[in-house]
């Protein structure tokens, strides 16, 4: 067993939105997206895959999925080949899982792939299935699991702690749908005014239809190579995986372990871990993109990850710091609130969108960006997942 | 009754939201019992001291299994109220009605998040006191033998104190 560094050097995903197709189709999709992104990557190549998916087995009558899904993309694992279900962070855990594996020697070249498709067969079930994303006999029945509600209390809790506002939360998902009007695998491609959402329907107040990412189906690869196999498959900038961290410390909301529900100490925790085993502080972060599944979130997200003082995520977002030419451009694709969240998809779409900003493709670049992170958060806000990147190894 | 009742024409991977919660099936029975006496209850650890929400078989400090049913307030009040009124599950009509509680200062579980039953927008707020109410769901079927017997089953969430 040796002591590698690992690298990410392709990725891809499919159309995100409401398809017509099934969760088997869109990994296809998903796989072929990331090796036409690097020209000469086969599926020879590749000797692992791990696939994120958490409601795979209820919604496609499937479990036991990773075999189900190699052979479908004409993968045959000799190092590892499993699911991940971590909900939202199943992408993000994925590429932790594989870093450890190609830097312990275990494996050399790794898909993760993450998926869900969340509308089928009945689109009821979906509200319904996310009252099992929680705790299934404490917090479900009690209400937290329809993601607004638990999100609407914490966003009134910060509200109260440090006078954030309506038009600061407005403010994040402007800059988002922003972010991803020209994104066009993205779930929305347009512009989104205050107006718009302020007149749009409220489904838990502070929060709006447009403070709430949608439901989203869809797939997102990405391969994780060891550096010595990753010089011979490409020629761009090597991006390295520097480190990261996962943290649950409850899972009951009752047992909440801040101060008040605006508080978020198992974030601080991940991202201090995440900054230690990295190298890497705040300020060295050139593009992140957090886990904006509600406007509220990433306010309390720039905090909790040391980019403005806690209390003043409200007025940095506002301020235009977390877009293109600001302190830490955020969710540069357009995040989960514009381009969808097909959970176990999103840490991968993630993962892809710091590779490209690093090694200057993406969408809309950050010009010399050389340190980037992802992040995050799942379940009834239970768990913190980061990882970091960067053009220089560890 | 709330609840689906067990494969209602509805497409099979139904989700059956509540617990089961028979002895056949589940070793913290006792927890459903006490709800049916209008008791909200957890374990504490006999060893240790340890209290935990929710019950366990085991202490979760010292993994000690001698464990016994404590009362919780029945009582707390409403720091942050919540009302959804989009993208609500089925079984429930909009607005869904919930709160972030707090209990009294010397209770070992010191908030929880509940839904709000038997009241209506407007009918509670910040401040105010709410109670435990405990509500019939759906019974479950679970095979006792060569048979399958149907079993019945509560659930609870709070309710506003009546003001006198």
């Amino acid at each position: 067993m040796g002591n590698y560094n690992a690298c990410v050097i392709a990725g891809g995903q499919c159309k995100w939105g409401v398809r017509e197709a099934s969760y088997v189709d869109l990994v296809q999709e998903a796989a072929k997206a990331c090796l036409d992104d690097l020209p000469g990557l086969k599926p020879s190549h590749i000797d692992g895959l791990i696939f994120a998916s958490t409601f795979v087995g209820r919604r496609s009558t499937q479990v036991n999925t990773a075999p189900v899904v190699a052979e479908r993309i004409g993968l045959k694992p000799t190092s590892i080949c499993t699911r991940v279900d971590v909900l939202c962070a199943g992408g993000s855990t994925g590429i932790l899982l594989a870093q450890g594996l190609v830097e312990s020697g275990m494996a050399e070249v790794v898909m993760v792939l993450g998926s869900e498709k969340l509308y089928t067969p009945e689109r009821w079930q979906i509200q319904y299935d996310e009252m099992a994303a929680v705790d299934h006999d404490w917090d479900g029945p009690n209400g937290i699991g329809p993601p607004p509600v638990w999100f609407a209390v914490q966003a009134k809790e910060h509200m109260k702690a440090y006078g954030t506002t309506k038009e600061q939360l407005a403010s994040v998902s402007i800059t988002n749908y922003k972010h991803g009007l020209n994104n066009p695998k993205g779930h929305f491609q347009k512009e989104l005014t205050l107006q718009d959402i302020q007149e749009a329907p409220v489904i838990a107040d502070p929060l709006g239809l447009f403070d709430c990412c949608p439901f989203s189906d869809g797939a997102a690869a990405i391969v994780v190579a060891r550096e010595e196999r990753a010089k011979d498959l490409t020629d761009r900038p090597l991006v390295y995986l520097r480190g990261g961290a996962q943290v649950s410390l409850h899972s009951v909301g009752g047992n909440w372990p801040g101060e008040h529900l605006g508080d978020w100490p198992h974030l601080r925790l991940a991202a201090r871990k995440a900054y230690e085993r990295s190298g890497l502080k705040p300020k060295d972060i050139d593009v992140a993109q957090t886990h904006d599944c509600f406007s509220i979130s990433e306010i309390i997200e720039v905090e909790e990850l040391g980019f403005c003082e806690k209390g003043e995520g409200g007025p940095f977002c506002e301020s235009g710091e977390i877009t293109i030419g600001g302190k830490i451009p955020i969710n540069t694709d357009g995040g989960l609130i514009s381009s969808g969240h097909p959970f176990g998809a999103t840490g991968v779409r993630m993962g892809i969108e710091i590779m490209k900003q690093l090694q200057g493709r993406a969408i809309n670049q950050v010009q010399g960006a050389t340190f980037g992170l992802t992040h995050n958060l799942s379940g009834g806000n239970v768990e913190h997942t980061i990882v970091t990147y960067g053009l220089e190894p560890r | 009754m709330k609840g689906i009742p067990f494969l209602e024409g509805k497409y099979s991977p139904t989700l059956d939201l509540y617990p089961i919660e028979c002895k056949e099936f589940n070793r913290i029975y006792p927890f459903y019992d006490n709800l049916r006496e209008g008791r909200f209850t957890t374990t504490k650890c006999k060893g240790c001291g340890k209290v935990s929400f929710p019950p366990r078989v085991i202490c979760p400090e010292c993994y000690s299994e001698d464990l016994e049913y404590i009362d919780l307030p029945t009582r707390g009040k409403v720091v942050t109220l919540v009302e959804k009124w989009g993208g609500v599950p089925i079984q429930y009509t909009p607005p869904m009605i919930g709160a972030w509680i707090e209990f009294p200062e010397d209770s070992p579980v010191r908030h929880y998040f509940s839904l709000l039953y038997n009241c209506g927008v407007g009918e509670v707020k910040e401040g105010d006191e709410v109670q435990l109410y405990v509500f019939d769901v759906a019974p479950h079927p679970i095979d006792k033998g060569k048979e399958s017997i149907m079993k019945e089953r509560v659930y609870f969430g709070f309710e506003p104190v009546k003001k006198k």
